[in-house]
């Protein structure tokens, strides 16, 4: 029970007042922009890394875990009320929410949602304190060649799975692995991809791309769509959960974070996947499935409380290795660099107290957020009436004063909105974003681990494929990018044949 | 479809081509590579669903409302917006800079409200200058209303 007596030295960095306060400026925070459809917790974590220069370490990172969880709940108040999610997570809530909503069962969806997503955050959360030790001791005997084979295993997995198809998560990716070469190579001192323009020498920051892509690109997409209006379902009443929603719940919860939180701790990632599959098992084991689509509350509870477990599981490679497998996780791991800090195992050895204090404050936040959302929910959702021009005006008056104060420099908003326009032609083209930010933050350590991995072997390659460990996670790899298409492969020529 | 491709293919190659040459090789050498076959493979997949497309769609999938007009007055506005931010930030100071890249923005959003706008615009900038200058200790570029703050 080592974990345990170092969740309680957690606990009480976690409950100091200031980090107390902290902890509540994030929960609020995260809830706002969860709710706020156009920005995400990856945006406004980005937003607020120059902000937090100043700060400490804990203080700021335990404000980013309240944004991180409070995203979530957010973003399930925007789906269910306007059928438009606020965040990607939060996409198959929509479904059955908003079906919800518009028959007047908007507060019970609203409630199965919180509840859900409180229950499996803190199991989640419990399940990140038992395993995020345990995986940091494995990954201590990892050497530069596991490191690299896994930062590719989670490019491929990455790639795979956030696109519409491999190919454009792979464009993405690499799009981002170009940007996270700029600049000079740490190694040699060389100047690398920098256009001859002095201000590239240092690299680009990642706020810059993040705010380019996902404030600017989606404002830029948002516009150049025909306007519809959207609709705001209103909370009429406050109709509590009927005894029969929550025997209808429960299940769909627990069940949700089992499926949620492994989904979300492997490599592999993401908080999207543990959705679906979970909207897919209740759809399955509901005794009336013919509700499905139309307003089913297990469709609500299951895929909310796998979107929050996924999301403490995201945590754990994050935490123990240094592996980022979301957008916001990426985030997370530039704000640990600018903090001088690096995940991984030896994180748990040389900062006990920032590690577990995080971890601690995800219980609290937890906490903080059920409290938040369950009686202010219909409060919240007033944020929903803020006319779209303002919205949208706001977002760029703040992603320009988030750009500018990083270096003073009128040249990082130029490449911000640079940044913006190569953003809304990959979201006009279903290219997804997250795998070009990953690849941005993650590919310098990458290249890092892959020539100290060379240097040890004297510059033999075969070293990636001689340690046992490392030649099965690169092969893994390589698997997860070719099956898809393998797949597709297979079933076009069954429907060919199928044909006369 | 056919566009999207092309433009990324494109994108890709021009990127790869020119740099492989710099620094310690090996890893640039990787990613433009990658690019360059990742960019092409697209393009070619778009040209060929491009092509392929118009022979497969059933008449029944035709009526999909898949919107692709663009709203260009829109991105006009927006695209003004931005640039004007630009030459206006260090040259007028933040408070102009950022009330008329938020008037703009307003704009492109189609607001029939510009008083309103124009106001919120104001508070906004003069707000957000205050608190993050005063309060959290940034620079942000000042100009002639800066100083009268």
């Amino acid at each position: 029970m080592e974990s345990f007596s170092l969740l309680l030295r957690g606990f009480s960095v976690a409950l100091l007042p200031w980090n107390l306060l902290w902890a509540f400026v994030g929960v609020v925070l995260g809830t706002v922009v969860g709710i706020l459809p156009g920005i995400g917790p990856a945006l406004t974590v980005a937003l607020l890394l120059p902000v937090t220069y100043d700060l400490e370490p804990v203080s700021a990172f335990i404000m980013f875990a309240g944004i991180y969880s409070g995203a979530m709940y957010g973003g399930s108040t925007t789906s269910i009320l306007m059928n438009t999610p606020g965040e990607s997570g939060s996409m198959i809530t929509a479904l059955e929410g908003h079906e919800m909503a518009r028959a007047g069962r908007a507060s019970a969806a609203l409630a199965t949602a919180a509840i859900g997503s409180f229950v499996a955050g803190t199991i989640g959360t419990v399940g990140l304190t038992l395993a995020a030790p345990l995986l940091a001791r494995v990954a201590l005997t990892f050497g530069p060649a596991e490191y690299f084979a896994l930062m590719v295993l989670g490019f491929s997995t990455i790639s795979a799975v956030l696109g519409e198809t491999p190919i454009r998560g792979l464009v993405s990716l690499f799009f981002g692995l170009a940007l996270g070469l700029v600049g000079i190579d740490l190694q040699t001192g060389e100047a690398r991809f920098t256009l001859g323009l002095p201000q590239l020498l240092d690299g680009i920051d990642v706020v810059v791309v993040v705010v380019g892509l996902f404030a600017v690109g989606e404002t830029l997409h948002v516009v150049s769509r025909p306007h519809h209006a959207s609709f705001i379902t209103k909370v009429r009443g406050w109709t509590w959960m009927t005894r029969a929603d929550w025997s209808r719940s429960w299940k769909p919860w627990l069940r949700g974070t089992v499926l949620g939180f492994p989904v979300g701790a492997l490599p592999t990632g993401g908080v999207v996947i543990p959705t679906f599959l979970s909207y897919w098992l209740e759809r399955r084991l509901s005794k009336n499935p013919e509700e499905f689509g139309r307003g089913a509350i297990e469709g609500v509870a299951g895929p909310e409380a796998a979107n929050n477990a996924a999301a403490a599981g995201v945590l754990v490679p994050l935490l123990t290795l240094g592996l980022p497998t979301s957008a916001t996780a990426a985030i997370l791991l530039a704000a640990f660099q600018q903090y001088n800090l690096q995940p991984g195992p030896l994180l748990f050895v040389t900062n006990p107290s920032l590690v577990w204090g995080l971890i601690a404050s995800l219980y609290i936040g937890n906490l903080a957020l059920l409290l938040l959302n369950l009686p202010l929910a219909p409060l919240w959702a007033r944020l929903l009436e803020i006319p779209q021009p303002l919205l949208y005006g706001g977002i760029l008056v703040f992603a320009t004063v988030g750009t500018y104060s990083l270096n003073s420099s009128v040249f990082d908003v130029g490449l911000m909105s640079v940044i913006g326009v190569v953003g809304y032609f990959m979201r006009r083209f279903d290219v997804p974003v997250a795998p070009a930010i990953i690849g941005m933050i993650l590919g310098p350590l990458a290249e890092q681990q892959f020539r100290r991995a060379l240097a040890i072997s004297q510059g033999e390659m075969s070293v990636f494929l001689t340690r046992p460990l490392s030649a099965t996670v690169l092969a893994l790899a390589v698997l997860v990018l070719v099956i898809p298409s393998l797949l597709r492969l297979l079933r076009a020529r069954a429907a060919h044949q199928g044909r006369p | 479809m056919l566009g999207i491709g092309l433009a990324a293919g494109a994108f890709g190659i021009r990127f790869g081509v020119g740099y492989d040459r710099i620094g310690p090789r090996f890893f640039p050498f990787l990613v433009s590579l990658g690019l360059v076959v990742v960019g092409s493979w697209l393009a070619v997949a778009a040209m060929r669903s491009g092509r392929a497309r118009p022979a497969a769609v059933e008449p029944s999938e035709v009526a999909i409302p898949t919107d692709w007009r663009t709203n260009w007055t829109g991105l006009g506005y927006l695209s003004l917006a931005l640039l004007l931010n630009l030459l206006l930030l260090e040259r007028a100071g933040f408070v102009i800079a950022s009330t008329a890249l938020f008037w703009l923005v307003a704009r492109a959003f189609g607001s029939r409200r510009p008083a309103r706008d124009a106001v919120v615009a104001v508070l906004l900038s003069v707000l957000v200058y205050q608190a993050f200058t005063r309060g959290l200790g940034l620079t942000l570029p000042s100009g002639v209303i800066e100083r009268l703050l």
